[in-house]
């Protein structure tokens, strides 16, 4: 089906294959590849005369949150260090309103979120330290359009702003630490890992109510911390990690009638009831990991295990009602208990050589994750459980998912990275029809996304303009081959030491109605970001 | 006797007078010239000026290490072209001991958009500390660590990075392994080394001005010598600058107070210019193959081979950047050897991109075990650790504060240096110095009256 789009139909240069979009894509990618190799033109002083340059050195030093703020709290009480943004997030769909899957997708908007973010450190002695980092979010989204397709603050006020202790006060902790030993207790965030997108990255949930658009960018701010003691021990130059977490939460997945609810869900008159959650009374509901690093010039590699839950509930068929005459199955959202065993390593050197480059610096990232008993959906079993059988309609499977990466730094600047990820399921079998934590997609034994990113500055700009594609695309076997592809093309400019602006256009390409990527086919969007730090 | 005073003769004294005085007439701009020139030219030396050079090219060489002279390091008098470039080795932009420092840092574009940064820098140095050290170390091996912890601008607070330092020679050429942490992404990551060419991030500084050249992969020669006056040029809107005392207090020191190689240096002329060799660095193709910058002239203090300045020559010869520093001795214990720079500029003309680097607050520290295992490995990055907390007040607050574009000395080795630069650059370096500041209007540049 052709789309049709806001700024009306965009055409398709002569003798462009079927998916223009896809195409110019890795163009892009190929032009950035090449243009490094050239010699840069030289290029002399300001373009934009007087009027600019004025403009651009009041700028330069504009800082009233800085001077006004941040600086009078700091002199005040000198052992409290006070920093915060303040980042409004827009991102517009190009498609016109209109029917998608089982959605009316009748808005433009998809997120107008404005993010403020109080960051406080206070130093009681040269160890102990408290961290305190709030966040007031509040989504324009539900008020500054008319879509009756978005109703989420009806299902969760925090898909509207952050209301309550728990989305507000990010983190709060004390911290305590001598030359080969840290100690943090309270509500923190930690992250797991080498590379980007999340393989080890495990310890926190995540707010993931941009489902496929969340980026590596924003996990900062959008994993969800949790009340935990998490200790580390040095020893040389390596450490070992001991997390204990007494306090679950979960992963916050788009909430119907949320922008990015998928539209492939069909409405369900399923009987679900409360979900059940691990209790931080109960000692034997909490989660423990371990993590050991270990450097080894030119390697560093790291092990880790997590004895978790999964953060997503599974709907277990806990029975059928037949009371209006149809079979209505009664779904029961339980957490599993998941093993996971992970490593991660990085190793760098460089080729020398290489034709019109020369000598090619680059490093070699790998990790992995292996889940155990994670639960699949078994379609035999289903059938099984609405009957009254012995069964809640799953079963347990291992999954693994990895990647490697190459990075490269070509001339000017410029990186390119190449990063093939990984997800597969352990003793699949065709009746598996859903999806579980780690492994592939419903359908298909494993899945397989060759990344491709690269980004340069521009000298003209004295780096303060950059571009960067990234190219995402989705294969997987044996059921759904081509689930799509995700491409990113962002523009980012440096206003100030202060102010940074990035526009963003993202695209959703090929792959079926059902599939991950190809259901937000009418999703593609152009999005600006506007970020003052101080 | 007496001699007869005939009109033949006096007219002929008078012819003879007439020559001398119409010679001397016209010499006598050129031997003012020559007199108030600060450089000569390697050929216009006098024996004395040459006593301390040695003229040959082919020494003898180290029996392990060919790539080194055979005259154990540091040298004695005369000296080779090729032993002062190896003597300035001893002087990169990052000293060759152990030590903290806290790093301010900026840079200005033509528009006046201006960008700092603070950075507290710690390091780690094999013994003995200089460039001894460096030379005892094995080609491949990490002989030096280096850990930044930013403080500013707050985008950049906490970002940290941790490099390590190889010993290069002709095949072990990885000069770094590198690690950065950002809060952002709260994880430690290792990143390929930049390429030598490449500039820092809003900075002109290339990676190569900032880690230094080893001199063996360049062949070295003797231009000349010359007197240098000026090296940093602060604007005279500021006649300060807030640097960190030995005792740790901030000071406003005025800035004319600020001497080239700081004021232990015994060798200043009576007018307080620094004598120094002119010499210039060729880079070896078998070493270095189409490196960006093929050639450099350095200028090098005729005592201790500091290079007070720098100018960097691009493949058609012509001048691509610069370099002056003002320094002062840190590490007595090094003497001679224990130069560093307290203020840096480097200046791309290509680009007319100007930046500045002070290193305040500079201390020399003696790690204990405990310190060296916990500060200099990746993982310690993770941890947000700020161990030693450093201020620095040196910053440039407003963009006409900013130090000035370096001379260009258009007049010193016309036949050595090729300086081509851009109209628009030619006439805001122009303005700068007619103005005594930076000037930022493209009116100006233009070459009209501006504001």
């Amino acid at each position: 089906m052709r789309k049709k789009y806001v700024c009306g139909p965009r055409r398709a240069p002569f003798g462009s294959p079927g998916n223009a979009r896809v195409w110019w894509a890795w163009w892009s990618v190929v032009v950035l590849s090449v243009v490094p190799l050239w010699r840069p033109v030289p290029c002399h002083g300001g373009m934009l005369g007087d009027e600019w340059s004025r403009v651009d050195r009041a700028l330069s030093i504009f800082d009233p949150a800085g001077t006004y703020v941040s600086q009078p709290i700091e002199k005040a009480i000198p052992a409290l260090s006070f920093k915060g943004f303040f980042r409004q997030w827009s991102d517009i769909n190009l498609h016109r309103n209109q029917k998608v899957g089982f959605r009316n997708k009748d808005f433009r908007f998809l997120q107008l979120q404005n993010l403020l973010e109080i960051e406080l450190h206070y130093q009681f002695t040269d160890n102990l330290e408290l961290t305190n980092i709030n966040h007031f979010l509040y989504d324009g989204v539900y008020n500054w359009q008319d879509a009756g397709g978005l109703f989420a603050p009806r299902v969760s006020k925090t898909a509207r702003y952050y209301h309550n202790f728990e989305r507000i006060v990010q983190e709060f902790f004390l911290s305590y630490r001598t030359h080969s030993f840290d100690i943090a207790i309270g509500k923190q965030q930690v992250a797991w890992g080498k590379m980007d997108g999340q393989f080890i990255d495990i310890i926190n949930p995540m707010d993931r109510r941009e489902s496929v658009q969340l980026e590596a960018s924003d996990y900062e701010y959008r994993r969800i911390p949790t009340w935990m003691a998490n200790a580390t021990y040095f020893f040389g130059g390596n450490s070992l990690q001991l997390l204990y977490i007494p306090n679950f939460e979960q992963d916050r997945l788009p909430v119907p009638g949320s922008p990015w609810f998928p539209p492939s869900v069909p409405p369900s008159d399923a009987i679900i009831n409360k979900r059940k959650r691990p209790s931080a009374g109960d000692f034997g509901d909490h989660e423990y990991g371990a993590r050991l690093d270990i450097s080894m010039d030119p390697l560093t590699w790291g092990l880790i295990y997590f004895y978790a839950w999964n953060d997503n509930p599974d709907f277990f068929i806990t029975g059928h009602d037949t009371a209006d005459g149809t079979v209505r199955p009664i779904l029961t959202p339980r957490h599993t208990r998941l093993h996971h065993l992970g490593v991660t390593a990085d190793y760098a050197a460089a080729l020398s050589g290489v034709p019109f480059i020369g000598d090619l610096p680059f490093v070699l990232r790998v990790e992995g994750l292996l889940s155990t008993n994670v639960k699949f959906a078994d379609a035999r079993r289903q059938v099984a459980a609405l009957s009254g059988g012995d069964t809640n309609g799953f079963v347990d499977r291992d999954t693994l998912r990895a990647a490697v990466a190459v990075e490269f730094a070509l001339p000017e600047n410029t990186t390119f990275i190449v990063q093939p990820s990984l997800f597969t399921t352990f003793g699949w079998r065709k009746r598996l029809v859903s999806s579980g934590f780690g492994g592939a997609t419903a359908g298909n034994e494993w899945n397989l996304l060759p990344v491709v990113f690269i980004e340069r500055p521009f000298r003209f700009t004295r780096d303060r303009l950059r571009a960067s594609v990234t190219v995402f695309p989705f294969l997987g076997s044996p059921g759904q081959h081509y689930e799509g592809t995700k491409t990113k093309l962002v523009v980012s400019y440096k206003f100030s030491r202060f102010i940074t602006g990035r526009l963003i256009y993202t695209t959703y390409d090929g792959g079926g109605r059902n599939s991950t990527f190809g259901q937000y086919d009418k999703w593609d969007n152009v999005g600006w970001e506007l970020s003052y730090e101080f | 006797m007496t001699r007869r005073v005939t009109v033949s003769w006096i007219v002929s004294l008078s012819a003879w007078w007439g020559v001398v005085c119409l010679g001397l007439l016209l010499m006598w701009p050129r031997l003012l010239l020559a007199e108030s020139r600060s450089w000569k030219y390697l050929s216009e030396l006098s024996e004395e000026e040459r006593r301390d050079i040695d003229l040959r090219t082919d020494t003898p060489r180290d029996t392990t290490l060919p790539y080194l002279p055979a005259e154990p390091y540091p040298f004695t008098p005369p000296y080779t072209a090729e032993e002062m470039g190896f003597r300035s080795m001893e002087f990169p932009h990052i000293a060759r001991w152990n030590f903290t420092m806290i790093e301010d840092f900026g840079s200005v574009m033509p528009t006046g958009y201006l960008s700092t940064g603070k950075t507290i820098v710690l390091s780690i140095y094999p013994e003995p500390e200089g460039l001894i050290g460096y030379f005892n170390s094995k080609p491949g091996e990490v002989y030096t660590r280096w850990l930044s912890q930013d403080t500013y601008p707050p985008e950049n607070l906490g970002n940290q990075m941790l490099m390590l330092q190889h010993r290069t020679d002709q095949t072990a050429t990885t000069k770094t392994d590198m690690f950065a942490y950002s809060p952002v992404l709260r994880r430690v990551r290792r990143f390929p080394q930049p390429r030598r060419q490449d500039r820092f991030p809003d900075n002109p500084m290339t990676f190569d001005d900032f880690l230094g050249r080893d001199a063996w992969e360049f062949t070295w020669r003797i231009i000349g010598t010359d007197v240098l006056s000026e090296t940093v040029r602060f604007p005279k809107t500021r006649p300060t600058i807030t640097l960190m005392t030995g005792d740790g207090t901030l000071k406003d020191t005025p800035v004319q107070s600020l001497k080239m190689m700081g004021d232990e240096y015994p060798y200043y002329t009576p007018e307080g210019g620094v004598p120094c060799y002119v010499v210039e660095a060729k880079a070896k193709p078998d070493w270095l193959s189409n490196y960006y910058a093929p050639r450099i002239i350095y200028w090098l203090d005729q005592h201790y081979f500091y290079p007070l300045r720098t100018e960097q020559y691009g493949a058609d010869g012509e001048l691509v950047a610069m370099e002056t520093r003002l320094a002062a001795l840190y590490n007595p214990d090094l003497k001679e050897r224990g130069y560093h720079n307290v203020i840096t500029i480097w200046w791309n003309a290509q680009l007319d991109f100007l930046a500045y680097g002070v290193h305040d607050g500079h201390r020399r520290r003696q790690w204990s075990e405990k310190d060296k295992d916990t500060y200099f490995n990746p993982d310690f990055m993770r941890r947000v650790w700020f161990p030693i907390p450093m201020k620095t007040q040196a910053t440039v607050r407003v963009p006409e504060d900013f130090f000035l574009r370096p001379h260009l000395y258009r007049d010193k080795f016309p036949e050595e240096r090729k300086i081509i630069i851009a109209p628009e650059v030619e006439a805001r370096v122009q303005a700068q110095d007619a103005a005594g500041h930076l000037v930022f209007t493209e009116t100006l540049a233009n070459g009209q009256p501006g504001q």
